[in-house]
């Protein structure tokens, strides 16, 4: 009898020590997720770059798994903060929306893609993007409101094309182009390169859990010459459609787990409404610098993940 | 080729700011509702003792209404993401409505093809699983 009551503690003891370690792992997703949240923002990042390694490398979630929960994380914050840009007026609605057609057919391809594709290739892949993260944050920063530079490429740029028969291209460009920011032109050139750069940031964004951003803003900024602030709102607004529409093929191939994806969402909401709040008022050039150390340094961590999965 | 502008001091179109507050408004309440579902699940989820590295039961449209209501966790976090989902979509099918409005074809065919996409992939998601 003793015997059966002692096993009985040892079992309750055991069950409690289970609950406590299960509660610990919630409370590290949602602080893990506070981080990347936070660091993202401030950096000037989507969520995903940061959020896809720490649950592969530091949760042991298979790489595809860790892409369907950063993708519903990437589309809480793109949402979050594309109000702000919506209400104060700088992201473009119409150029996103054009653009976002594409993307979201490149996310449909890549979600469909995704399924087909190896852990490791996965993995391997997912190296690249933090290797070019991290040379991204290396390069100086411009001013947030910046021209579009003066080698852009210029394709109807001097108003003669508003002379021209409207095409559809161009009565979709005008109302493009109807949305400004202060005291800056919203010249829209070069669109066929940038919807074909759609497609990349969209393949990219559903191979990978991110927002395409990286992408989307040099495109947007050096090809169609859309200045910084502009690139930097709309594409963030692109985000949204772009990734759902590669986390529906997810979901719906039982490629997205709600538990792991819950506490993860919750600490990412958090951490990227403290970074949008604070990142004014945050010397950001050393924090740049020593992210570039760490992504570097995640980038071989996913490497050696590429090599050893079987 | 596009290559059209407005310059600098030219008045904002209100019916355009119109237009992007009611999109962002739909978009602030996809995004609220479905956090509250999210917390409300993870808080749950611990309660309940079970880790979020668990396996999750499969989404089941049947039985999502009634796990809701029973606040079972994965009622709450289905819920919760398939809102995250929908609202980007919802945000979309906001602007379209206002397009036809303001009469702007080329722009609400290219929010209609934007939701044919989308749909496309629900097509392909459910013919995949």
């Amino acid at each position: 009898m003793l015997a059966a009551a002692l096993a009985s503690i040892r079992l309750t003891d055991a069950r409690f020590r289970r609950a406590n370690a299960d509660v610990e792992i919630g409370l590290l997703l949602v602080g893990g997720g506070i981080a990347t949240g936070l660091f993202g923002s401030l950096l000037g990042l989507g969520g995903g770059v940061l959020l896809v390694p720490l649950l592969t490398l530091g949760f042991d979630l298979p790489v595809r798994e860790a892409v369907g929960v950063s993708l519903v994380c990437v589309i809480i914050t793109s949402a979050a903060s594309a109000t702000v840009f919506l209400d104060r007026g700088v992201a473009n609605l119409r150029l996103g929306m054009v653009l976002e057609l594409f993307t979201a057919i490149g996310a449909l391809i890549g979600g469909l893609i995704a399924f087909l594709l190896d852990e490791r290739f996965l993995a391997g892949l997912f190296a690249l993007l933090l290797a070019y993260t991290a040379v991204t944050m290396l390069r100086p920063r411009g001013p947030a409101t910046e021209d579009p530079p003066a080698d852009a490429p210029a394709g109807g740029d001097d108003g003669a094309a508003d002379s021209r028969p409207a095409g559809a291209w161009t009565r979709v460009g005008r109302a493009m182009a109807g949305r400004n920011t202060a005291g800056h032109s919203d010249r829209i050139r070069r669109p066929i390169p940038g919807a074909i750069g759609g497609v990349g940031g969209g393949v990219t964004s559903a191979l990978l859990g991110v927002g395409g951003g990286l992408i989307m803003v040099p495109i947007m900024h050096v090809v169609m010459g859309i200045p910084l602030r502009v690139s930097t709102a709309t594409s963030n607004l692109m985000i949204g459609v772009t990734a759902s529409t590669s986390a529906i093929v997810y979901l719906l191939r039982g490629g997205i787990d709600p538990y792991a994806t819950g506490p993860a969402a919750v600490g990412v909401f958090v951490g990227a409404a403290i970074g949008s709040r604070i990142v004014h008022r945050v010397h950001t050039r050393l924090l740049r610098l020593l992210f570039a150390a760490v992504l570097a340094y995640t980038a071989v961590l996913m490497v050696q993940r590429a090599l050893v999965i079987p | 080729m596009i290559g059209s502008t407005i310059g600098p001091g030219r008045s904002l179109d209100p019916e355009r700011r119109s237009l992007e507050r009611v999109v962002s408004r739909a978009l602030k309440i996809g995004t609220y509702a479905a956090m509250v579902l999210i917390v409300a699940g993870v808080v749950r989820l611990l309660a309940d003792g079970r880790s979020p590295l668990d396996v999750a039961p499969t989404l089941d449209p049947g039985t999502l209404v009634g796990d809701v209501l029973a606040l079972r966790p994965s009622g709450l976090l289905w819920l919760g993401v398939i809102l995250v989902l929908a609202t980007p979509p919802l945000r979309v099918a906001t602007a379209l409505v206002g397009y036809l409005r303001a009469g702007e074809r080329e722009m609400a065919i290219v929010a209609v093809l934007i939701l044919a996409v989308i749909a496309l992939g629900v097509i392909a998601g459910i013919a995949g699983s």
